[in-house]
């Protein structure tokens, strides 16, 4: 009797299991699973949509790896990738040592306020006010450039200086994340041993470099393996600061691979940059799985 | 010694004083941007682009806000389809994830640990690689151009069945075992028990994926071209048509209507709204 019972509460509850997930397996079967295995596929193959695919072998990715132009727009967004990452972060990791002081409540709320409300703002919407602030006759920076005396800036339109504008905005977006996850590493350092170093003696540097650095360098590895990957998918700031140009000096693969999906119609080679992006994103991942794997064993 | 230390206690002070005032200096730079639409909107066109510029409005005339309302582009659809596919995906991933975490956090079936792992390989995934297939069936299903096209595809997230998962799982099983023991379904112990204690979770879900949902540009650019069937932020681009005919003070209007939702969000729940977002990590 009793054994009965417990295989019928074992088949109910497999049943209710499979119940459960099945809304959210399907969905993600329809929406995620299959579409990066066509996108693969078809990565393969010329496509044409009234005609369909022709399997042309690595063709895609032989054109990408030869191509001068696609090249550029590689090394851009590696180059984006690099500067937006590395200063996200620093600034970051400066404000959060700044910020990571006694001060009364009103003050947090609002510097909260003022360093985060960019991050959840859609680019979409504060790059049209940035492009303002960027034109070249009519531009707030330049005003205010030309009131001390400095000589005017084509922010976006001079191909040498493109990509840094965007990097300044991009920063100004999005450096109050990691400012946020920074402090709450650095709530997280002893007290006791850091009061214990500045009784022996230790200057700030000597305590920051020794204690505080060491034990948030965890934290500091997520924030840049996080910071790569959403950098290496940059779209919607460039797409409305720039468009990708002057010519293709701040063109990003997001951009080429809509450019060439849905300007060009070409199909299996926009499948193909973005199967390039895919791989790029996942030896990013490998290296923090690797890298958290051995902070975790330390 | 006193002295001493009573004196560098005094300089550090100092330091700490000197440091807040140079990051409130920062911060309202840093909010400069906001301030600055926020006072066009009320500006005049013809004042748009006078200098030096200034940062607070002259007067609250409402005249560009009507000028959004009543002009070609159909911007209170577009708003409203904004509307319409953050809060249907919002409330599609809340009941299809806060499922699949009570099932991946509770129950034992076979196969349930290969399910979940299959889903969470889902985090690696960027969007640039399901978009081509999905813009190609939808093509086929007559889904291009369609608001429900961008709900569907936002049903459920890897993400927000991880999240819910970790989250029962820190939860107490003792009170799901004694209604086990009493005869209740499983059913029953996920609507009266897991539910409840999933909430707070919940809201945290609720609000990233309202603010994704609202913020959303790669997908909708892909997928959507007309401007009946457009949301907000990818129709920024056609608002800012006007930008060349010199009304700039209109677009801004239309962005301050754009962003008052999220704002508002932030304004009363910054807390809640801050831990989801890192806790999540989206980049809007």
């Amino acid at each position: 009797m009793a054994k009965r019972r417990l295989s019928d509460l074992r088949k109910a509850q497999m049943q209710a299991g499979y119940i459960f997930v099945l809304p959210s397996i399907l969905l993600y079967a329809a929406f995620v699973l299959a579409p990066v295995i066509i996108t693969i596929i078809l990565s393969f193959t010329y496509y044409d949509i009234s005609f369909g695919a022709d399997w042309v072998g690595f063709e895609n990715y032989v054109r990408f790896l030869t191509e001068p132009r696609s090249l550029e727009i590689f090394w851009n967004t590696l180059r984006f990738a690099f500067l937006a990452v590395s200063f996200n972060v620093a600034v970051g990791l400066i404000l959060a040592l700044a910020l990571n002081r006694a001060m009364p409540k009103f003050l947090l709320y609002f510097f909260r306020l003022a360093f985060f409300l960019p991050v959840i703002i859609s680019a979409a919407f504060v790059a049209v006010v940035w492009s303002y602030f960027y034109s070249v006759d009519f531009g707030v920076i330049n005003y205010y450039l030309g009131q001390i005396g400095l000589p005017q800036v084509p922010w976006l339109s001079s191909s040498k200086v493109a990509m840094t504008s965007i990097v300044i905005m991009d920063v100004w977006k999005n450096t109050g994340f990691f400012m946020i996850i920074l402090i709450a590493a650095l709530q997280g350092v002893p007290r006791p041993i850091m009061d214990a170093a500045s009784m022996d003696g230790a200057s700030a540097w000597r305590r920051f470099s020794r204690i505080t650095l060491p034990f948030i360098s965890p934290v500091l590895f997520f924030c840049i393996v996080f910071a790569s990957i959403g950098a290496l998918q940059v779209f919607e700031s460039i797409m409305i600061l720039t468009g990708g140009g002057p010519g293709d000096s701040t063109r990003s693969l997001s951009i080429y691979l809509v450019d060439e999906a849905f300007g060009s119609f070409e199909l299996g080679y926009a499948a193909a940059v973005s199967v390039i992006m895919m791989i790029l994103v996942l030896i990013i991942t490998i290296i923090q799985i690797i890298g958290s794997r051995r902070w975790v064993r330390e | 010694m006193q002295t001493r230390s009573m004196q560098t206690r005094e300089a550090k002070k100092w330091v700490d004083r000197a440091i807040i005032a140079v990051l409130l200096l920062m911060g309202i730079l840093m909010l400069m941007p906001f301030f600055w639409l926020f006072s066009m909107s009320f500006r005049p066109a013809p004042e748009a682009y006078k200098m030096p510029p200034s940062f607070f409005p002259p007067s609250f005339d409402l005249s560009n806000y009507r000028t959004v309302l009543e002009s070609s582009v159909p911007f209170l659809k577009i708003y409203w389809n904004s509307l319409y596919v953050a809060v249907l995906v919002t409330i599609g991933q809340l009941v299809t994830c806060t499922l699949a975490a009570f099932a991946y956090a509770r129950l034992r079936f076979p196969g349930r640990d290969s399910l979940f792992f299959v889903m969470l390989i889902g985090l690696m995934f960027p969007a640039q690689v399901t978009i081509l297939p999905i813009y190609l069936g939808y093509a086929k299903l007559g889904l291009l151009n369609n608001p429900l096209g961008l709900v569907l595809m936002g049903l459920t997230s890897s993400f927000g069945v991880f999240m819910l998962r970790q989250f029962l799982r820190s939860q107490p099983k003792e009170l799901e075992e004694a209604a086990l023991m009493d005869g209740a379904g499983y059913f029953k112990i996920f609507w009266r028990i897991s539910l409840p204690q999933l909430m707070p979770a919940l809201g945290a879900l609720a609000i990233i994926t309202f603010t994704g949902a609202w913020n959303a540009y790669f997908q909708p650019r892909a997928l959507i071209t007309s401007q009946d069937s457009m949301t907000l932020p990818i129709a920024m681009d056609l608002l800012r048509g006007y930008m060349s005919q010199g009304n700039l003070s209109v677009v801004m209007a239309a962005m301050s209507m754009a962003i008052l939702p999220v704002v508002l969000l932030f304004l009363v729940a910054q807390k809640m709204v801050i831990e989801g977002v890192t806790f999540s990590g989206i980049r809007a």
